[in-house]
């Protein structure tokens, strides 16, 4: 197996930089997801480790080794695309044994090999047919089981899951995940969806517009989010991101005055942060309760029920919407007064330059 | 009961006229090939024949010289079919999949080539095969040949090719293939029903071919079935029964290959169509 390094990697077009300088360091073994919304780069930063896209600028190492102008092929390594990209006039078994016909390896071993990816898979009982009788996540399966008879250094897997329904969505996750643990393989992973990165990644690489956002483990970035757009992308439901000004600041934390009578003391360093700073006040919904005691005025105007749990979509008394989220079992009832309490501990503080200011004590998880 | 559909029963009417009036020439020399002098004269052009005079065929096969024009055919068919064919799907592969510099404007010179009615070139056309010295050989007639089918062939099949998914493409390079390697074991095999359709147009065009035939092979022993059925009917043209023989032994292997090959072909229009 083996390591990539990215190093200031860069793409450009003819009128626009998509990628604007990457570094990045992917450990032996490692599960790194590339995350963003469309249009971020995280496809063509992808690419470039392919090798299918050519890099402007920067050095990518695999192994400690330059590649930039190595070919996709003696790269070693593997790419599942979204499209599946299946060769459909072959069967499953010649689809997964191309890469081993085409580099000479004897029909006993290549067989061997495909039949133990087959084994890993599932597929056994589909190696003859051809992949249109085959559903969506039997084809992803074959992409993989494609990937794996190479044995390569590491696999890419460009939005895998975009094409398959919610439930076996669900299930490729966890088999994914398995396969990583059985595999022992370093794996990137190219998706937009958080769902996917938060359960699968060792380490998540958040992107915008070409460049890194944040790089962090799932809880790191859940907890400490380094800036408002990684707290904004990051956790499902959104945060609530609300404007505010800071009324005091000191080693206890910063003082918060918000919309709809928030007003707050939050334990984080208050660095170059005084009273009057204009800056974004964040709490996530789950740091958010109902509570008979609590400061906050206002009404529930929408309940989502999902059965396990709640999410209240609350008014306060100035207009302002914030989610909460609840028990299942909650009994709010819409259009009556409701009283929220925030978890201060929870709740981010973000300067006039979009930068979280530093909790004073970090989450224990991601220490 | 249901009420027919006389938009439907129109359609079908108006559909079995035209197959009608389409047929009817072939029927038509297909019988009077059949007929003995007498007999044409004294019948009807639709009427059966009493006895068919197979032996039409045998003689003016043998008057006509027609071994040595049906193996001329053959050999400049069989030749120039699969090499343009071969040469443009590598050409639209390139021009469909491969990221040369220039390659529009070259595939825009390769389209202006189906712009020009051959019939305006076929002045320079000799000049430039007689100073070649082809003139009266194979290759003279199959090099301007391929050089005429590659526009159609490379427009069709550079559009047939730009539909395969760019991933699959991609796939191909990250499994260790070269673009020979894609284009022999991907692109070709996936293209079946694009070529077939080819294979049946080039060779029903090729096989019929006249003015060029004419204007290059001036020597009778290289003539092709085309120029020999012209000399056939400039001298027996009034032998009905042997003329038509000889048409129909003109179009047959055409018709034998249009046969064989029309269910890829209709395959291959409607190809892409639907996704799969």
């Amino acid at each position: 197996m083996a390591t990539v390094a990215l190093r200031d990697l860069r793409k450009s077009y003819a009128n626009h930089e998509a990628i604007k300088g990457v570094t990045l360091d992917v450990e032996d073994r490692e599960f790194v997801v590339f995350v963003g919304p469309s249009g971020c780069g995280k496809s063509t930063l992808l690419r470039m480790i392919a090798g299918l896209e050519e890099i402007s600028a920067g050095d990518l190492l695999i192994d400690g080794k330059r590649v930039n102008d190595v070919g996709p092929a003696q790269r070693e390594l593997a790419m599942v695309f979204q499209s599946y990209a299946l060769y459909p006039h072959m069967t499953v078994a010649d689809n997964m044994g191309f890469a081993l016909k085409l580099a000479g390896v004897k029909t006993e071993e290549r067989n061997a090999k495909v039949a133990e990816a087959a084994r890993i898979l599932q597929l056994e009982p589909y190696l003859q047919r051809k992949p249109g009788q085959l559903s969506g996540g039997q084809r992803q399966r074959v992409a993989i089981g494609r990937s794996i008879v190479r044995n390569p250094k590491v696999f890419l897997f460009d939005e895998p899951l975009s094409n398959l329904d919610a439930a076996l969505r669900g299930q490729m996750r966890i088999e994914l995940a398995r396969l990583h643990e059985q595999l022992n393989a370093t794996m990137i992973y190219v998706t937009h969806d958080q769902v996917e990165a938060m359960t699968m990644a060792d380490k998540i690489v958040v992107l915008q517009a070409g460049v890194v956002e944040q790089i962090g483990s799932p809880l790191e970035l859940y907890h400490h989010p380094r800036n408002v757009f990684v707290a904004g992308f990051m956790g499902s439901p959104r945060m609530n991101l609300l404007p505010a000004t800071v009324t005091g600041a000191d080693t206890n934390g910063v003082a918060i005055s918000g919309p709809g009578g928030i007003s707050v003391i939050v334990p984080v360093e208050p660095g170059s942060l005084r009273a009057g700073t204009k800056v974004t006040f964040g709490i996530r919904p789950e740091h958010l309760t109902v509570d008979p005691n609590g400061t906050l005025n206002g009404r529930a105007m929408i309940a989502e029920r999902l059965g396990g749990l709640t999410l209240l979509h609350v008014e306060l008394q100035d207009g302002t919407l914030l989610v909460v989220q609840t028990d299942g079992a909650d009994a709010t009832r819409l259009h009556e007064p409701v009283r929220l309490s925030i978890s201060a501990p929870h709740a981010h503080v973000f300067g006039p330059d979009g930068l979280s200011a530093e909790h004073l004590r970090r989450n224990p998880l991601t220490v | 009961m249901k009420r027919p559909d006389w938009f439907l029963v129109a359609l079908w009417t108006i559909l079995v006229i035209a197959a009608a009036l389409w047929v009817a020439p072939f029927v038509f020399i297909l019988l009077t090939s059949l007929k003995t002098e007498a007999e044409i004269y004294a019948t009807t052009v639709f009427a059966l024949p009493a006895h068919p005079a197979w032996s039409n065929y045998a003689q003016a096969w043998g008057r006509g010289n027609f071994a040595a024009t049906f193996l001329n055919s053959v050999i400049i068919t069989c030749i120039k079919v699969p090499l343009g064919l071969l040469l443009s799907a590598m050409a639209a592969y390139a021009l469909a999949q491969m990221r040369i510099p220039g390659r529009n404007t070259v595939f825009l010179a390769i389209l202006f080539g189906t712009m020009i009615p051959f019939q305006v070139l076929l002045a320079p056309l000799f000049s430039l095969v007689n100073s070649l010295g082809l003139i009266n050989t194979y290759v003279g007639v199959i090099l301007p040949y391929i050089a005429f089918g590659v526009p159609y062939q490379v427009f069709v099949l550079r559009g047939f090719f730009r539909h395969v998914p760019k991933e699959m493409t991609e796939a191909a390079l990250l499994d260790g293939a070269n673009h020979l390697t894609i284009f022999w074991r991907i692109f070709l095999p996936l293209s079946l029903p694009a070529l077939a359709a080819l294979v049946i147009l080039d060779f029903v065009a090729t096989w019929n071919e006249f003015a060029m035939a004419l204007v290059i092979l001036q020597d009778s022993g290289r003539w092709t079935l085309p120029l020999g059925l012209m000399s056939f009917q400039g001298q027996f043209a009034s032998a009905y029964g042997q003329l038509n023989a000889a048409i129909v032994m003109t179009v047959l292997p055409a018709a034998i290959v249009y046969l064989i090959f029309q269910r890829y072909f209709i395959g291959g229009l409607t190809a892409g169509a639907v996704k799969e």
